[in-house]
């Protein structure tokens, strides 16, 4: 198993390699399979829709072009970002002050904070959704950017906790002390030692967040009324076909590619600091 | 409350209505509410407020807001279904008395009862809708005149026989149950003394085992689009302008589509009446569409009530029909000739509307439905007998909302 | 609320005894408030409504019925056949998603060839909008428009018949949050220190071996995180089933009979009273884990 970094190199035979590309070849096409045809959906042109074909004989932009005309959508595109963004930073911020006292001080309590979190994460959101409209409309939080952060925040702070404690767990915190009587200041001593091992939790927490705001339909749908604050999957279920009856497939599809941006670059920016603390074993070295 | 008046924008003095309707495509509903704000002359002003494309979305965004008692909702676009459960909860206003005659007059009778309930009129009818039955000409020489014909062309014309309906657990098989069931003379519930807001079960034995072995015979036989127990009226569209199909029943948005999207189908298309269950008997449909109610909790209802009849008069109808492919629900218009050129199956669809029924009146309607739909899914698997049995408690348990479905 | 202000010195240091114990509080008050805030009251209401029977449409009636609603739940068969099919497509999902998702985080990390893309499209599943992928599966799956049928040579209407229908279902959803597994065991998978299992290789140890022997142990509190949140997530799938088969075809998970309950037939009372139910089992997977991983998360540091 490599750790990576520096080390005992290993010696891959042959097949050893072939097995790990074929296997990365096959993960790519099925992961990808599904994206490939919703994309063909969202450019084949609307009368093409149900032949049995994969890729499209036609190419044809009107799917986009419709989504970009209405209003709607980038608004919705815009409040989508703005809000994922902002959830998962106060989450993950959030989150890590709770996960580092639950792993490193002593309190009662401790165990009553994972718990309490983790019951808030097994409600079913049906029906905290019909208790929470009427509670945003008291507050003025309903339409709002705040209205749909705080649920998010809220939701996803069970399983960033969890995370976190994991990772803050496994992380050797005498290291710390051990960098500070070496001279270092507990900056930098934070910054340069125990960063990078609490980063791949913190990244992966902070991507599993963001996915979370981002997909979320249920509290999108209810908790907000006009494109101040309404989010793509919530903006979706606006889009019509031609007529009352029709799936707007086409639109529907168009949408899905474009909000799957976003989410890629975060996906790719985050990937390479996940596996930073691959360092560790270089330090634990 | 601020948030709310921050909401929509609004210009000192003129006060806006906020029309809550799903959102039409073509436009036509945006350019009636421009048409209705300029003609009211600075009285008030119509605001276009979408809702999702998915009925029971937009019921769900609705009863939230109204049981929240919100005073934003003005205007509502109610699906026909909606008026018993909206008046009996008080989301909705009764019209004016006064004005009731008047806005009753010149419309279709069925879409006009819809909009009734306990003795008031609750909406004023805007567009319609029911479903003819659509063939290819080319295949069969004449309609079949009843379901039993129609399935016995269809087996005859082998691979390209299929007969498309919509067989999935859903609203729209209700809808074909009910209208399958009034074509063979029963009705859901029975009609009460008094009120009609039909509070007994009727069910009668004959007509119900007729629509039920019609399901059955449709969905085992092997005319049936193999995927019926998951096809809605969408699906059925698509599957029709691929070509497989030869029989279709369906609402009349499938005709501007096949011209646009299937022209080689659409050349062969031809429409006529929803196939009958007795021979001797007239089918009949039940009536879709949508009319305009007044929010309960609106700031200003007469104004609303006004917009409300503004925004549904025959000129405004003129163009949802002509650019939004909506049925009118004023008689007359079926006779115009931009309507006409939008319906070239106008006279039909005007006789199927004149003889449509209502689905089951009651506010728990929603209820009955579920229960129609979940105890007779799948279609293939109706056994008329027991299902009869099994029918007449699911309605009764749910007219008592009673129990889970 | 002035009493409580001056209430809270003393609630203060009855929170902590030592400095230590109160930088604890301090440092979870502010998730603990947001978590408060957001669910406390909701779920306490829908614990109260569901001792009443309360019908939405019927506000003025209103009465207080005390369990009967959990009786009519627990009593009708349409319940429990729906925790059965939940628990089919749960154990069904989250069982392979295990497995796969390990052996993707094992290629995540080991991966030299094309190992951005691969990362990258390992997750893009998890980042589409659900409701669009169970589209995308529903329409793949189509025996009219779908291209699954022509690829595979049958002719088959997947959703229509109940075992396939699980299928399709359990395939969007292992398709859709394997990446979740596999993000959370290959983050997992960091916590290895390389010279443990460089030290057992010269030892002589197999790859098997060393996979089984040391890295799966040292990886437990991420798997117990992974499939403890993966699975309370599976229990209450909703938006797939509702996209791809509405329910049909005995294929109905107890969250959309909660969704009929509550919202469709605006029985408060009674859809309450399922999500309750819902939350309770729940609570007995989350527990029936936790007592079989047996995993401290808060143990403090000098116990390692």
């Amino acid at each position: 198993m490599r750790g990576g970094g520096g080390g005992v190199p290993e010696h891959r035979s042959l097949l050893d390699r072939l097995f790990w590309r074929v296997g990365t070849v096959v993960v790519i096409v099925f992961a990808l399979l599904p994206v490939a045809w919703i994309a063909s959906l969202s450019l084949k042109p609307a009368a093409d829709l149900n032949d049995n074909r994969f890729l499209p004989r036609d190419v044809s932009l009107e799917h986009y072009r419709s989504i970009f005309q209405d209003p709607q959508f980038p608004a919705a595109l815009w409040n989508s970002v703005g809000i994922a963004t902002l959830s998962t930073v106060l989450s993950v911020i959030l989150a890590m002050f709770a996960a580092y006292a639950i792993v490193r001080l002593r309190f009662r309590g401790r165990r009553l904070v994972l718990g309490a979190a983790l019951s808030i994460a097994m409600f079913p959101p049906i029906a905290v959704v019909g208790p929470l409209f009427n509670l945003w409309r008291n507050l003025g939080l309903f339409d709002t950017w705040p209205g749909l952060i705080l649920p998010y925040m809220t939701f996803t702070l069970p399983l960033a906790i969890w995370t976190l404690s994991a990772f803050f767990r496994e992380i050797p915190w005498e290291l710390d002390r051990a960098a500070r009587v070496d001279g270092a200041t507990p900056f930098q001593a934070f910054r340069h030692v125990i960063a990078p091992l609490a980063a791949p939790g913190v990244f992966t927490a902070a991507i599993l967040v963001f996915i979370f705001a981002w997909n979320d339909f249920l509290f999108a749908a209810a908790l907000t009324s006009t494109n101040d604050a309404r989010t793509v999957p919530a903006a979706i279920a606006f889009f019509t076909g031609s007529s009352r009856f029709q799936l707007p497939t086409g639109s529907i599809a168009a949408a899905s590619m474009v909000v799957t941006v976003p989410v890629l670059l975060v996906i790719l920016a985050f990937q390479r600091r996940i596996v930073a603390g691959l360092t560790q074993g270089a330090v634990k070295g | 409350m601020s948030l709310l008046l921050a909401c929509g924008s609004r210009e000192a003095g003129v006060p806006t209505l906020r029309w809550y309707v799903f959102n039409e495509r073509s436009g036509a509903f945006q350019e009636a509410a421009r048409r209705c704000s300029q003609a009211s002359e600075g009285a008030y002003r119509v605001d276009f407020v979408p809702l999702p494309a998915d009925a029971s979305q937009q019921r769900e965004q609705l009863v939230r807001r109204l049981a929240a008692e919100d005073s934003d909702i003005d205007i509502i676009g109610m699906d026909v279904i909606w008026t018993a459960e909206f008046a009996e909860a008080g989301w909705i206003l009764p019209w004016p008395r006064e004005t009731a005659e008047e806005v009753a007059a010149h419309r279709l009778g069925p879409p006009v009862e819809s909009a009734r309930y306990d003795g008031r009129l609750w909406a004023v009818p805007f567009t319609t809708n029911a479903q003819l039955l659509w063939y290819r000409t080319d295949r069969v020489e004449r309609p079949p005149e009843t379901w039993d014909e129609m399935i016995r062309m269809a087996e005859e014309l082998g691979e390209v026989g299929t007969i498309e309906a919509q067989g999935e657990r859903y609203e729209g098989f209700s809808v074909f149950f009910v209208s399958l069931l009034a074509s063979a003379g029963g009705s859901v519930l029975g009609e009460g003394e008094g009120t009609d807001s039909g509070s007994g079960v009727a069910l009668p034995r004959e007509p119900t085992l007729d629509a039920l072995r019609v399901m059955r015979k449709l969905a085992t036989s092997p005319a049936a689009d193999p995927s019926l127990p998951r096809a809605r009226e969408d699906q059925a569209r698509l599957a029709f302008e691929a070509g497989g199909a030869s029989f279709m029943v369906n609402y009349t948005f499938v005709w501007p589509s096949a011209r646009r999207n299937a022209p080689e189908v659409a050349e062969h298309m031809a429409w006529a009446r929803w196939p009958a269950v007795d021979p001797g008997r007239p089918s009949r449909v039940t009536v879709g569409g949508i009319n305009l109610a007044v929010g309960a909790y609106s700031r200003h209802p007469e104004l609303a009530f006004r917009a409300a009849e503004c925004i549904a008069s025959a000129e405004n109808q003129r163009l949802a029909a002509s650019q939004g492919g909506l049925p009118p629900t004023m008689e007359s218009l079926y006779d115009e000739e931009e309507v006409r050129e939008a319906f070239p199956f106008a006279d039909l669809l005007r006789e199927t509307l004149r003889d449509a029924v209502q689905r089951p009146r009651t506010p728990l309607y929603t209820d009955v439905s579920l229960a129609i739909s979940h105890t007779l899914h799948p279609m293939s698997e109706i056994r008329p007998e027991e299902d009869l049995r099994r029918l007449r408690n699911a309605v009764v348990r749910a007219l008592r909302s009673e129990g889970l479905f | 609320m002035s009493r409580l202000v001056s209430r809270l010195p003393g609630l203060w240091h009855r929170l902590g005894r030592s400095a230590e114990e109160r930088l604890g509080w301090l440092l979870c008050a502010p998730a603990v408030l947001a978590m408060l805030l957001v669910t406390a009251y909701p779920i306490l209401y829908a614990l109260w409504l569901s001792l009443f029977r309360y019908d939405l449409r019927f506000p003025d009636r209103r009465t207080f019925v005390g369990l009967d609603n959990y009786a009519s739940v627990l009593t009708s068969g349409v319940w429990w056949e729906s925790v059965l099919n939940t628990l089919i497509i749960t154990l069904g999902s989250v069982s392979v998603e295990l497995i796969l998702g390990m052996g993707l985080a094992l290629l995540m990390h080991r991966a030299v060839f094309a190992r951005r893309t691969l990362r990258a499209s390992v997750l893009v599943p998890y980042g589409i909008i659900t409701v669009v992928a169970a589209l995308a599966w529903k329409f793949a799956f189509d025996p009219v428009t779908g291209f699954i049928n022509p690829l595979v040579g049958v002719d088959h209407a997947w959703l229509s018949h109940r075992w396939s229908a699980f299928l399709v279902l359990i395939l969007t959803e292992i398709w859709k949050t394997t990446p979740f597994m596999a993000l959370l065991l290959m983050a997992g998978l960091t916590l290895v220190p390389k010279d443990v299992l460089d030290a057992a290789r010269v030892d002589g140890a197999s790859g098997p071996q060393r996979f089984f022997r040391i890295t799966l142990p040292l990886m437990k509190p991420a798997i117990l995180v992974a499939l403890l949140f993966r699975t309370l997530d599976a229990f209450r799938i909703f938006d797939t089933v509702f996209i791809q088969t509405r329910g049909a075809q005995n294929t109905e998970s107890v969250s959309v009979v909660g969704y009929n309950a509550l919202i469709t037939r605006l029985n408060l009372g009674l859809g309450s009273a399922v999500s309750v139910l819902i939350f309770v089992c729940v609570i007995l997977i989350a527990l029936l884990f936790i007592k079989g991983f047996g995993t401290r998360m808060s143990r403090p540091e000098e116990a390692r």
